[in-house]
């Protein structure tokens, strides 16, 4: 990862009538670096990638990539991007390898050794009219087009979403190939395993803010991991400390037990722990599932409250 | 049955989608034709003005354009039916169509019915029957709203049954296309294909009609569209038009059920093949557009060629002079009758001329309107995130549209003139054709320039561009004969070039025009470059 920041939106606002999909959107992409944008359905992501893309207007904030002004400069920004949106539209009367073909000669690319490897790793049949394709094969076409496009900033809305398990193996091999590379990579994705392994942070947006990024380490320690321990003298001390949630035993003699232990606080719990001699210990730092549910559930838990 | 299960269902759903579009015409197709009944008294309410325009109607250049008189015994009626007539024909058969292609393949485009049909228990030949149905009843209130406005016209001499038989000849017409255009919905691969079936369907019995008219009338009974002439309404007040008509439609409906069996959803009986795997050729929107527009782009220049042609080859009999007499040949003389009967074709040429133009517009702005609709499809996504501005976007698709509408223009002219001079003693020089071209360039530079305004500020009112083309059609194609005030006829954009090529070309209409044009233009670029693309 590199210092040079490539993209990054400023209190980012957007507005469709009266209706704010974007409230206060804060990103920042570096070169090299692979962010993952997550958050619910309707939360604002594609509508925040339009915004970058430079196709809606932002009512608010500023958006920038290398710099340029995304809607002023969208031409000059264009040159050195390239985007495969979650649902892919072609037009009907073209064959897949045209396609391909029409999207590399926009970019001022060409069809290189590079696309037909693409072509066959993907395993496409470049010969059929679009209008023939399944969901999945239309995705490819997107795919295979801006995998051989050398640019420098990637943009993925979803692209995973019609692909099988496999070509989902071959979606990240790629992109570890362009991070490799010191590409910059957006992607926004609803599967949460896919970002946990390929992003290096991580953006949650929520009803059109952006209220958590950063690392999934960074995140994983402002929250609690999930303890098992079993002793042998009965933990009910652990009652009363602080840090420690969602307490279960599992024996009458209370030796085994399951919590959640705040980061900063398993210092002192490790302590009282060894106190009572582990026999078992087991401790998994929560999953981005985890938070994910973790930061909805708190959020709608203060809507509730208020 | 189970095979039309929830069809009221879907039907009901249909219409919720399409009420607004059908009230829109309903009102405009029976509003305007009782309009028009209802001021034709003070139109052609005397003897003397009925046998004026009997003389107009005689000629063998309106017989081309409306279908013959089939009695000496004219009155206010009968001009009526014979104006009429082809006239609303022609929009009904439209209107059906439009309904059509849109509750059957754009349905599946969109994805409606896969999702009704896999969802739910629905029966597969339910779309079918519920689009047979929603035909039904928009062709219906035509029939029962438009014969009662004529019983509340109740222009002189007409009669209840004439009134009847003439919504309901209308009606029928309507119907009957509207449900041979579900035979090529399960044909043809997409919507736009559909549409282009229909049209030369259409297109072909038109000409049959129109060559049969001006040659033999009897063989008109050869085409479907020709039947609606043979009602003879207030005359002899024909039904057996009607029972053809619902016949065909019946039979229409058959086939379209038969082949519906052998089809996939969202797919034509005629399958797709695959194509080539890369592409030299492709580079761009302008490449891409051309690629994607060029068959039907063909197909309109030929279409419209052999409509030319079709026109042109009834030259001979358009150029006789209509009150031929041995009197009115000695007085002009030999070189005034030639003239005379030049004339006469020149200004049935200057009409050919508005009508060439308005379906040149059509096929251009079909092209360039395709801009947006292809945005809506989200066809649009990844180029637009290519290094190519809007405006080169939005120029690409201007600019093919208005250079289609203007090879579709030249290609009618010049075929009518070929066709024309291969059958007139005296033929008629170039210059008269390139004159009507020059003349019509300015209003097309119009239309395109309204369109690209439209779609650069409020695409989803981008079919102004149609109520303002179908307008001045109306105004300048009609408006002679239904004599409206000048005013009114200035709106349309023809009216300022109805004298060519017997006259000069007035330059004042052609700058404003131009003019004009070119601010819609600018305002449509500005509009495009500055509004969010959709989806
Ligand atoms: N053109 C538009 N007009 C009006 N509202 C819109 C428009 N586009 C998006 N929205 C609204 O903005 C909100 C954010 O939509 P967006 O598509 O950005 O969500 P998302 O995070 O991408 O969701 P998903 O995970 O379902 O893809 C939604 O409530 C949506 O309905
Ligand atoms: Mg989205």
């Amino acid at each position: 990862m590199d210092d040079e920041i490539i993209l990054e939106t400023k209190n980012l606002k957007k507005s469709f009538g009266k209706f704010q999909a974007l409230r206060n959107v804060n990103l920042k992409l570096h070169k090299g670096e692979v962010l993952g944008f997550i958050g619910p359905n309707g939360a604002g992501k594609s509508t925040t990638i339009r915004v970058i893309l430079g196709l809606i207007k932002a009512t608010g904030g500023s958006a920038a990539v290398f710099g340029k002004d995304v809607w002023k400069d969208s031409v000059a920004v264009h040159k050195n991007l390239s985007y495969v949106p979650g649902d892919v539209y072609l037009w009907p009367n073209l064959t897949g390898g045209q396609t391909i073909d029409l999207l590399l000669h926009m970019s001022g690319q060409k069809h290189t050794t590079k696309t037909d490897d693409l072509i066959k790793e993907f395993k496409l049949d470049t010969s059929k009219k679009n209008r023939t394709y399944s969901k999945g094969n239309r995705q490819k076409v997107a795919l295979i087009a801006a995998f051989s496009t050398a640019v420098s900033l990637y943009i993925f809305d979803e692209p995973t979403s019609g692909l099988d398990p496999l070509n989902e193996v071959i979606f990240q091999h790629h992109i570890a190939e362009l991070k490799k590379n010191g590409k910059s990579i957006l992607l926004s994705s609803h599967i949460l395993s896919e970002v946990e392994k390929m992003c290096d942070t991580i953006a949650i947006i929520r009803e059109g803010n952006v209220i958590e990024t950063g690392s999934l380490e960074s995140m994983q320690h402002l929250t609690r991991n999930t303890v098992a321990v079993r002793t042998k003298e009965p933990l009910d001390e652990l009652q009363k400390i602080d840090g420690v949630y969602q307490l279960k035993f599992s024996d009458s003699a209370r030796t085994t037990a399951e919590f959640s232990a705040d980061s900063d606080q398993i210092g002192n719990i490790m302590t009282l722990l060894s106190a009572k001699i582990i026999l078992q210990l087991k401790t998994t730092p929560p999953t981005l599932e985890d938070l994910f549910l973790r930061y909805y559930q708190s959020a709608d838990e203060q809507k509730g409250g208020e | 049955m189970t095979q039309y299960t929830q069809t009221f269902t879907l039907l009901k759903a249909n219409l919720k989608r399409d009420w607004l579009k059908m009230t829109i015409w309903l009102i405009v197709l029976v509003g305007m034709f009782v309009a028009v009944a209802a001021k034709f008294k003070s139109i052609y309410g005397t003897t003397k003005q009925v046998s004026a325009i009997a003389q107009t109607l005689k000629s063998q250049a309106m017989v081309s354009l409306f279908g013959p008189l089939t009695t000496n015994h004219l009155n206010t009626a009968i001009i009526f039916a014979v104006e009429m007539m082809v006239f609303w024909g022609i929009f009904i058969v439209i209107f059906n169509f439009s309904l059509s292609v849109g509750i059957t393949r754009g349905q599946e485009e969109s994805g409606l019915t896969e999702m009704v049909l896999g969802g739910h228990p629905v029966g597969r030949l339910a779309p079918l029957a519920a689009a047979c149905l929603e035909l039904v009843i928009a062709n219906s209130v035509f029939v029962i709203a438009t014969g009662a406005g004529m019983m509340a016209a109740n222009m002189p001499e007409s009669d209840e049954n004439g009134n009847w038989l003439f919504a309901i000849t209308l009606g029928a017409v309507g119907l009957s296309f509207g449900l041979i255009s579900l035979i090529f919905a399960q044909l043809v691969a997409d919507s736009h294909n559909v549409t282009i079936y229909n049209y030369a369907f259409f297109g072909i019995t038109y000409l049959v009609r129109m060559m049969t008219d001006v040659s033999n009338p009897d063989y008109t009974w050869l085409s479907p569209f020709g039947w609606i002439e043979k009602a003879d309404i207030y005359t002899k007040n024909n039904w057996l038009p009607v029972i053809l008509l619902l016949g065909l439609g019946i039979i229409g409906f058959a086939v379209a059920v038969l082949l519906n069996g052998n089809r996939d959803i969202d797919s034509g009986i005629i399958q797709v093949r695959g194509g080539k795997r890369t592409s030299r050729f492709l580079r761009g929107s302008g490449t891409l557009l051309f690629w994607n527009q060029k068959t039907s782009s063909l197909f309109w220049i030929i279409g419209m060629a052999v409509l030319g042609a079709s026109y042109g080859s009834v030259f001979n009999s358009i150029s006789k002079i209509a009150n031929d007499s041995p009197v009115v040949r000695q007085v002009l003389g030999q070189n005034g009758m030639r003239h005379l009967e030049q004339n006469q074709i020149l200004s049935f040429v200057s009409i050919l001329g508005v009508i060439f133009s308005v379906l040149a517009v059509v096929g251009g702005a079909m092209v360039t309107s395709h801009l947006y609709t292809e945005e809506r499809q989200g066809y649009l996504q990844i180029i637009s995130t290519k290094p190519q501005s809007r405006s080169k976007l939005l120029a690409a698709y201007m600019a093919y549209g208005f250079v289609l509408s203007v090879i579709i223009l030249f290609a009618a002219l010049i075929a009518t003139m070929e066709a024309g001079n291969s059958v007139l003693r005296q033929p008629l020089a170039f210059k008269y054709f390139w004159q009507i071209f020059i003349a019509m360039l300015p209003i097309l530079a119009l239309f395109t320039g309204i369109l690209v305004a439209l779609i650069g500020f409020v695409p989803k009112w981008r079919a102004a561009v149609w109520v303002a083309l179908g307008g001045s059609f109306v105004i300048s194609y009609f408006g002679r004969l239904i004599d409206l005030p000048a005013w009114a006829m200035k709106l349309s954009p023809f009216y300022w070039f109805r004298k060519v090529p017997l006259e000069h070309i007035d330059v004042v209409p052609v700058t404003w025009m131009t003019g004009i044009a070119l601010v819609m233009l600018v305002l449509g670029f500005v509009g495009y470059n500055r509004r969010d693309i959709e989806s």
